[in-house]
């Protein structure tokens, strides 16, 4: 329905006026006065506060656990234990299924960090002081802290009743991967070592929870990125009817995958039943945000090889990876381990791969979902092995991409696992690149340097972001439940009794500027002004079958919902537009505001007459039309398939390119990378407001420059968790990023409204890869090539000057 | 353990007294007992910038001070920022049009430091503007159009003919 409108002049107006303009943002007054209502602001009459005890050991026995002290002190109301929460609830929810435990420890713990009970007082201070009260014998067990002996099989195993630590293991396999390494005439390989960061919102996560014992209902507030996510997992772990669940919504201070699950949301919940009705707010503090919650992301032992030919061609690529995804596979969060596979050659041809994936249970912070869902680190050693393979060819690096990247000429271009890329034009983007960016120029600075002795490093690499990904994916680890294609988005568009459109929908402001799209898109479609639509975002009783903005899906899947929505509405005021024109409803076409008889200029209506007359006069209505100006409209992506045995299939929608140039200089002495020049050429197709778009693009690239150089979570041999605070796991700050040089590239998407592709991952996938590999560039000289990222200072220096790894 | 104090402090030029606990941080104070929720709290360990306000005209953490520190203090947040009767101030107008903010949740922060360093210093260099900007995390942004609407909001108090006009209230 929504896809007959390919691109912004398909709107029904003579000159669209903001879609695909710089548009200033509907949600930023409120956030600039400070007036927004973020989670933790919310105060609700009688409400208690929560904290929670957490285990100091990464795998220990609960012998036993006294909370008499703590309950004696005045101000507790509650403490909340394993027991009950084994009574309440079933273990948390998680693909594969049965990897998981309850959300607080019951016999054993399984990390530092993992709540061990948790109390409930008249403030958080209270509480806080409740917890040193609580007495809790451990018995220490032996930790399981190295993956690469948990894939081995090696015990102990961390998990009750499992005798194993291998929560996933799959080969995927395409193509025919052996053949083009015996045929090949170069084989480059190498071993990576990718650590653990986070998302780390600078708001941490926030839950209320109000259980009334009388209805049984349970009411939910907070941080929460989406309730369609939250809901079933609660659902699922609290056996709760769903219409017992209402789950209230606020702005977000960020997400970057971490507010996506639930875990604490089921834990506060059962905490709120203790309570028999009193409301209780947990406010996560950093630390515990840090080593407590599901958040780290990406924590792999990389063996890979490329195979080419003596012209540069690629013929195939393997890879074994170990993801170490610590205690529990919570959540979707297993999908990280898998989404390589839609993107496996990035921008390159690729026409066979092999993917070795073990999934391993150790006792670290479970990994939940971050930005980019897996894909930066196998980037990173896609286009460090190209660099490689590069220096084996006597090949410029730029000139072997260029003869790999995907023709123009080949879209949809399916890789040889089943997924599309829609549109793309890679070589134009790599050209302007090189154009834009003075590559010649900074190829002759950069000899000047090294002639110099200074370690400058360039480099060139591109990637693909697939934009809305989702259960045909995660069938791959849990056939059982995702046997859907849909990614559902609803909305409601409501035209209220003076012409104002009202639009609800089901998941609340981030960051990510929807009420500000949705805004632009209707003031087109019906010829109005931004100021004439309101958007809301309504509660998990009222919304639309959703998904939420999640894997750049927001602006493919809400466009094509809100378009949806205005059509039906649009139909449904033509006919009694027709009536009143005295013509036939296939006669009415609506365009700049008008409901007008094709051919005869004159018979027009503007759209508040019909509104008007279709609520004032049900009289005049045609049959089978209600008085309600009002449509919703549920978009879901096309052509997408379930994989069959194979891992064959259908996953994303669209393809947002990258290609971008990273130049650096390392210091000898201190091991400090200074980014000299970056350089961004980005498609993803139509831009609903380019400012928006760039400032994602930005982000994405901030938050490449922490993980390739800052940010890491770092464990110690006896599982002990060493970065916990922001003196310790450093996050870019404004003097950490550069400021690039940004170009734009448009190849519209032919498949979804308005041309659009997902965006909102961004630059993460590209960044990572850019500056490690001009860092590796720029090392060339003395010999050596780091494979462990970040690329700390430390790590750099060591490397530089011979010593172990630290 | 815990006893009682009373302050007297003046916020966005109210006066206010309340009964406080000696160990009630200063954004727990402003948030929870005087409805000023607009100082957001991030870290609780004085890196992220987040509930950064002004004190006596310094720009202070308000998650490293205890209400009681701030007493017979005179105090700014982001709700003194814009007027009463909704005319944003130049470095908010500024932070809009040049899309310095995202999710929203570090801003107050980012507009409270700004509104001090503009304030001592009206024309600062980017390396100035960075410096003291350094102290406040966003995700978001990765940075630039802070930058870039720091250095509008400069411009435009500045007085300069050639700086941009503000954009109409609404939309």
């Amino acid at each position: 329905m929504a896809e007959s409108i390919k691109h912004p002049k398909d709107l029904p107006i003579t000159q669209p006026r903001y879609v695909a303009r710089d548009v200033p943002r509907a949600e930023d007054p409120m956030l600039l006065t400070g007036k927004a209502e973020f989670g933790n602001d919310i105060q609700l009459p009688g409400m208690l506060h929560a904290a929670i005890l957490r285990s100091p050991h990464p795998h220990a026995l609960i012998k036993r656990i006294d909370t008499s002290r703590a309950e004696k002190l005045p101000g507790v109301s509650a403490v909340l234990t394993g027991q009950e929460v084994k009574q309440w609830s079933s273990p948390v929810f998680g693909i594969p299924e049965g990897w998981t435990g309850y959300a607080l420890a019951v016999e054993k713990t399984h990390w530092v960090g993992e709540p061990v009970a948790v109390v409930a007082a008249r403030n958080r201070y209270i509480a806080e002081d409740a917890l040193e009260l609580i007495e809790v014998d451990y018995e220490p067990l032996e930790p399981v802290v190295d993956a690469v002996k948990a894939a081995r099989g090696e015990g102990p195993y961390v998990l009750e009743g499992k005798e194993s630590n291998i929560a996933y293991a799959r080969k995927f396999s395409y193509g025919n991967t052996q053949g083009a390494f015996d045929a090949a005439d170069v084989v480059v390989k190498e071993k990576f070592r990718w650590h653990r960061s986070s998302g780390n919102s600078i708001e941490t996560c926030i839950c209320i929870a109000d259980w009334d014992p009388v209805t049984n209902m349970l009411t939910l507030r907070g941080s929460h990125r989406s309730p369609h996510l939250i809901l079933p997992a609660v659902v699922f772990s609290l056996g709760l009817p769903s219409s017992n669940i209402r789950i209230v919504q606020s702005n977000l201070g960020g997400s970057f995958g971490v507010k996506t699950f639930a875990r604490y949301v089921t834990l506060i919940s059962l905490m709120a039943k203790k309570l028999g009705g009193r409301p209780v707010k947990w406010t996560e503090d950093r630390i515990e945000h840090m080593i407590g919650n599901s958040s780290h992301a990406w924590d792999r032992f990389y063996e890979c090889e490329l195979a080419l030919k003596r012209d540069g061609t690629l013929t195939g690529m393997r890879v074994d990876m170990i993801d170490d995804m610590g205690a529990f596979s919570e959540w979707l969060a297993v999908g990280q381990v898998i989404k390589p596979i839609l993107a496996f050659g990035s921008c390159y041809h690729l026409p066979n791969f092999e993917y070795d994936t073990k999934a391993v249970i150790t006792n670290k912070v479970p990994q939940g979902p971050m930005r980019a869902f897996g894909l930066p680190p196998h980037f990173w050693v896609l286009e460090q092995l190209m660099d490689m393979a590069a220096k084996e060819l006597g090949m410029d690096p730029i000139e072997l991409r260029r003869r790999n990247l995907i023709s123009k000429d080949s879209f949809p271009y399916e890789l040889p696992s089943g997924n599309v890329y829609d549109s793309g034009n890679y070589e134009e983007g790599l050209a302007m690149l090189i154009d834009k960016s003075g590559y010649s120029e900074l190829k002759h600075e950069q000899e000047q340097a090294r002639s110099e002795g200074r370690l400058v490093g360039l480099s060139v690499v591109s990637s693909i972001e697939p934009g809305l990904t989702g259960p045909p994916m995660l069938s791959l680890a849990s056939p059982r439940i995702f046997t859907r294609t849909s990614s559902p988005e609803g909305v409601l568009i409501r035209i209220d009794q003076f012409g104002k459109v009202i639009v609800e929908v089901g998941f609340p402001e981030g960051g990510q500027s929807q009420h500000s799209f949705v805004r632009q898109i209707l003031a087109d479609y019906f010829s109005m002004t931004l100021d004439d639509i309101r958007v809301i975002t309504v509660d998990s009783l009222t919304m639309q079958p959703g998904t939420g903005p999640i894997s750049s899906s927001l602006a493919i899947a809400l466009s094509g919902a809100v378009l949806g929505a205005a059509q039906r509405l649009t139909d449904k005021l033509a006919r009694v537009a027709a009536t009143m024109l005295e013509a036939t409803p296939g006669d009415i076409e609506f365009f700049d505001g008008m409901f007008r008889v094709r051919g005869v200029p004159e018979k027009a209506l503007p759209t508040m007459k019909v509104v008007m007359s279709m609520t004032m006069r049900p009289d005049l209505l045609p049959e089978n039309v209600d008085a309600n100006p009002e449509a919703t409209y549920v978009w879901n992506p096309p052509d997408r398939s379930i994989p069959d045995e194979h891992g064959w299939g259908r996953y994303s929608v669209t393809a947002t390119s990258a290609q971008h140039l990273c130049m650096v200089e390392v210091d000898r002495d201190t091991g400090m990378v200074e980014i000299l020049k970056y350089v961004m050429v980005d498609d993803c197709g139509v831009r609903l407001n380019p400012s928006v778009v760039r400032g994602m693009l930005l982000g994405g690239l901030a938050h490449g420059v922490g993980v390739a150089l800052l940010e890491e979570y770092v464990y110690d041999d006896q599982g002990q968790i060493l970065t916990s605070t922001y003196m310790d796991y450093l996050m870019p700050r404004i003097t950490d990023v550069p400021s690039p040089e940004q170009y734009e590239m448009c190849t519209p998407s032919p498949i979804t409204a308005l041309g659009v592709k997902g965006v909102g991952e961004a630059a993460v996938h590209t960044a990572p890869a850019a500056i490690l590999c001009a860092v590796n560039n720029a090392l060339e000289p003395l010999g050596i090539r780091v494979t462990e990222a970040p690329f700390s200072p430390l790590r750099l220096w060591n490397a530089i000057h011979g010593r172990p790894k630290a | 353990m815990a006893t009682n104090r009373t302050v007297q402090l003046r916020v966005n030029g109210v006066e206010h007294e309340g009964t406080v606990e000696v160990r009630k941080t200063l954004s727990d104070f402003l948030r929870e007992d005087l409805g000023l929720c607009g100082t957001n709290i991030g870290c609780e360990h004085g890196v992220c910038g987040a509930c950064t306000v002004l004190m006596n005209g310094e720009t202070v953490r308000s998650c490293l001070l205890l209400a009681v520190q701030a007493d017979g203090m005179e105090l700014m947040t982001v709700e003194g920022l814009a007027s009463p009767t909704g005319e944003l101030h130049p470095i908010q107008e500024a932070f809009r049009e040049k899309h310095g903010l995202q999710c929203g949740f570090c801003t107050p922060g980012f507009l409270v430091t700004t509104y001090k360093l503009l304030q001592s210093n009206p024309n600062p260099s980017l390396d100035e503007i960075k410096e003291w900007l350094a102290g406040h995390l966003c995700r978001c942004t990765g940075y630039e159009d802070i930058l870039e609407s720091v250095k509008l909001a400069a411009a435009r108090l500045r007085g300069e003919s050639d700086a941009p006009q503000p954009l109409p209230k609404s939309s």
